[in-house]
């Protein structure tokens, strides 16, 4: 039920604090969920993946996630600085379908927060939720190391309920992957991201 | 104890009920940050005002007679059980098994640890300044649903009244109303005291159902 409440508490946050202050309160959420997580260090990327595929990591109470070892990102020198993970089901999915059979259609507010963001910060929302979740990933990955490095998260893509895509293109360019190839991974996924070591780049240099 | 008159075996139930226990977290965390900007009073007017617009979101319900009502009640068909699987244990009396905000409060306390204390302030409050019912500042958000949606059904043509009994928290503490109310809500419910503990003991939550006569 208290998921059930979001809608309704993004409704009445709108009115108030209008979809910018909500954007705001979504961010702050996911800072601090991620924050209180803690902190986790993995000795390389076998058990870091091993650990996704458990389902052990901070990055991975959103729910079960493909490791698409098949897809490693390498940089210049040949050496792998991440791969991309595919999340099954988005978790506000059975929030969402509950809410429309028991309540009726998701508020206009969702889409209005969700615009908020995307004209403003990053166009990746297909849902109002997309923002907390995103920036829980983002933090979440800068705590965790693989053989001493710490992380960082790249949205690549997600689908919304009615079939709507977002794809980050900025950061399918610093992995060097084809948005095709994406797509064909959001056909049994909901949303789609790369971890790779902070600040590091396909085929580049170290990015300041 | 009273026989059970209907109860549902809730595997559906449990299916409909079920959510991502990270969007559950969230939420709280959401909550939070409102008290840090708002205090508590803040925080416990926006978890009964949320309440108050869900209730209001949902479908109005007619039903013609008190067994027809109940029956909607335990099969998960009516409103008033959208969120939590109930079972009838006398005409008015009713209970219901798993608080259906247990999943998220462990959730919780496995991932992040121990509650902000502001739930604990934030569910005083709101028993010193509208009514004594509540465990869990989630107690709040779901008496003040139950109440609301109440107002949206109509049994025989008459509004459907709710009054909470007993609410128990996670950590096992009972929220009771003050010995004048209790006695009197458990004469309406049909359910002595004793038998009212024993429902507490299995259950999280024992409120009353009724139209006026």
């Amino acid at each position: 039920m208290m998921d059930i409440a979001i809608y309704s508490l993004v409704d009445d946050m709108v009115s108030k604090a209008g979809t910018e202050g909500v954007v705001e309160y979504w961010l702050r959420v996911g800072e601090s969920y991620a924050e209180r997580m803690g902190k986790e260090a993995y000795v390389g990327w076998p058990a870091f993946n091993v650990a996704m595929k458990e389902g052990r990591t901070s990055l991975t109470v959103e729910g079960a996630v493909n490791v698409l070892t098949d897809l490693a990102i390498i940089d210049k020198d040949g050496d792998v600085i991440g791969y991309v993970y595919a999340l099954k089901t988005c978790p506000m999915a059975p929030t969402m379908r509950r809410y429309i059979s028991r309540i009726g259609p998701i508020p206009d507010s969702d889409t209005d927060v969700a615009d908020s963001y995307n004209n403003r910060i990053r166009d990746s929302a297909v849902s109002n939720y997309c923002i907390t979740h995103q920036k829980f990933r983002e933090v979440a990955a800068n705590n965790i190391t693989v053989a001493k490095q710490a992380l960082e998260c790249l949205q690549l893509a997600n689908k919304g309920m009615t079939g709507d895509v977002k794809m980050v293109q900025e950061n399918l360019a610093r992995i060097n992957v084809d948005e095709r190839h994406i797509k064909s991974i959001l056909r049994s996924a909901s949303c789609v991201f790369a971890l790779i070591v902070k600040g590091k780049s396909a085929g580049e240099e170290i990015l300041e | 104890m009273p026989a059970r008159k209907y109860s549902n075996n809730g595997d559906n139930m449990a299916e409909n009920i079920e959510s991502n226990p990270f969007v559950d977290v969230s939420v709280y965390l959401f909550f939070e940050d409102i008290s840090d900007k708002q205090g508590v009073e803040g925080f416990t007017n926006y978890m009964v005002g949320q309440a108050q617009s869900l209730a209001k979101s949902v479908p109005e319900e007619e039903y013609e007679t008190w067994d027809d009502f109940a029956s909607a009640v335990v099969s998960g068909e009516s409103v008033f059980s959208s969120f939590e699987s109930i079972e009838q244990i006398s005409k008015c009396g009713f209970v219901t098994n798993i608080c259906p905000f247990s999943k998220a409060i462990r959730e919780y306390i496995k991932r992040i640890g121990n509650f902000n204390p502001v739930h604990i302030e934030a569910t005083d409050h709101f028993n010193h300044t509208i009514q004594p019912s509540a465990a869990h500042s989630a107690c709040m958000m779901h008496q003040t649903y139950r109440r609301e949606v109440a107002k949206r059904i109509t049994v025989g043509g008459k509004p459907l009244q709710y009054a909470q009994i007993g609410a128990k928290a996670y950590t096992g503490e009972i929220a009771l109303p003050p010995e004048s109310w209790k006695k009197v809500l458990l004469e309406k419910a049909g359910i002595s005291e004793t038998q009212g503990f024993m429902e507490m003991r299995e259950n999280s939550c024992l409120y009353l159902l009724y139209v006026e006569n």
